[in-house]
């Protein structure tokens, strides 16, 4: 579980966040986090130490980014459309640049891979709750006869989690319309 | 001909696993220099700067590394074999697991337009291997534009999140992803 931060510390955290959002972890030095942040590099050192910075930045991403995001699609009813929203609505976060940069989870996982122990642990409960979710819409779906294929709700969850992956790469290479595409045609192979 | 006290290629093949593991931007050029014995003078001269260093480095993965894995989809098997090596052969090669190309890309392609429009490039030339791999298969062949485009998704998992995954578990999602994508007329029949 995340800790609770307090007023300040969340302040703190919301600025390194956006910082290692731009610049990745091994791309932000404690020099940069110092004048981004305000405070002193020996604070940094003696207080923090830029990976418990950067362990609180991923956390609060998952809190008030990704976790928001799919609560809603866990309670939404339409199944199907649910997921298609879902997708779509990190498309427009992209487009609108409501991030500083792509997502920052798919940049963190192919910057720093296994290099840190923590982080594959973040990861490995980040996907289990996506997949969590997955399955709980794919329910939806498949007892309203959108999805036909019961027995497959597993392999479906299990695809599903590549999609933002996907997503995150199109859009890189080739923009929002190509990416949009990408989202109608993946679930167009469990619809 | 310019007398050149250095083999462009050996530099290049040092830097690859340099900007790999450290990243681009936390790569000072004295961190090129230590590990390639070349001054900087001498680096800028052949290299113009250090952006220039990672578009050449991008080139030579390229043409040396990426391309042994292109072949693995000109060979002789079903689609769901031969996708299932070409993924795993960017997992088990003789650098570290992941596709340069697509690290580079995710670090930078937000922000670089050259190197955007080279993992653009990238892409599309995987996609269009995908065409030609299904076009060879009649169960396959009348949709392959369409199985490519969704296949190049199935890429860019298994170079990014599957990396940190242990073999099996990244075995387990690629399989998955080929027969979700190839058994769609068969789950829709």
């Amino acid at each position: 579980m995340p800790k609770v931060l307090d007023q300040s510390y969340e302040e703190l955290i919301k600025k390194a966040q956006i910082l290692f959002w731009k610049q990745g972890y091994k791309g932000t030095t404690v020099q940069d986090l110092a004048e981004h942040l305000d405070i002193s590099t020996s604070v940094i050192y003696n207080k923090y130490s830029k990976e418990t910075l950067f362990m609180d930045s991923i956390n609060y991403y998952i809190t008030t980014c990704s976790d928001p995001f799919l609560s809603q699609l866990r309670e939404s009813t339409t199944g199907m459309a649910g997921l298609h929203e879902f997708f779509n609505g990190l498309i427009t976060a992209l487009e609108t640049k409501m991030f500083p940069r792509s997502c920052l989870m798919v940049n963190t996982v192919v910057e720093m891979r296994t290099e840190n122990a923590e982080i594959v642990n973040l990861y490995d409960k980040y996907f289990d709750s996506l997949i969590t979710s997955y399955g709980i819409v794919i329910d939806k779906a498949i007892a309203s006869g959108e999805i036909k294929h019961a027995d497959k709700r597993d392999e479906y969850a299990e695809f599903l989690l590549g999609v933002i992956f996907g997503i995150s790469m199109i859009f890189k290479a080739s923009g929002s319309e190509a990416c949009k595409l990408y989202v109608k045609e993946q679930l167009s192979f469990i619809e | 001909m310019r007398y050149k006290e250095f083999n462009r290629n050996s530099v290049l093949e040092k830097c690859i696993p340099l900007f790999w593991a450290t990243g681009f931007r936390a790569c000072a050029i004295s961190d090129i220099v230590e590990e390639t014995g070349v001054n900087r003078f001498s680096l800028y001269e052949e290299f113009d700067n250090k952006e220039g260093i990672l578009y050449a480095a991008l080139e030579l993965y390229k043409e040396r590394y990426a391309q042994a894995n292109f072949d693995v989809l000109k060979k002789e098997g079903t689609p769901h074999e031969i996708l299932f090596q070409f993924f795993n052969s960017f997992l088990n090669g003789k650098q570290q697991d992941g596709c340069f190309i697509m690290h580079v890309g995710t670090e930078l392609a937000d922000n670089d337009s050259k190197v955007q429009t080279f993992l653009k490039t990238y892409m599309d030339e995987i996609e269009q291997l995908f065409v030609q791999l299904l076009e060879k298969d009649s169960e396959t062949k009348a949709d392959s534009a369409f199985y490519a485009r969704n296949l190049i998704g199935l890429f860019c998992t298994s170079v990014s999140f599957c990396l940190i995954h242990p073999t099996e578990k990244r075995e387990r999602h690629i399989k998955n992803g080929i027969q979700v994508i190839l058994n769609k007329k068969l789950n829709h029949a």
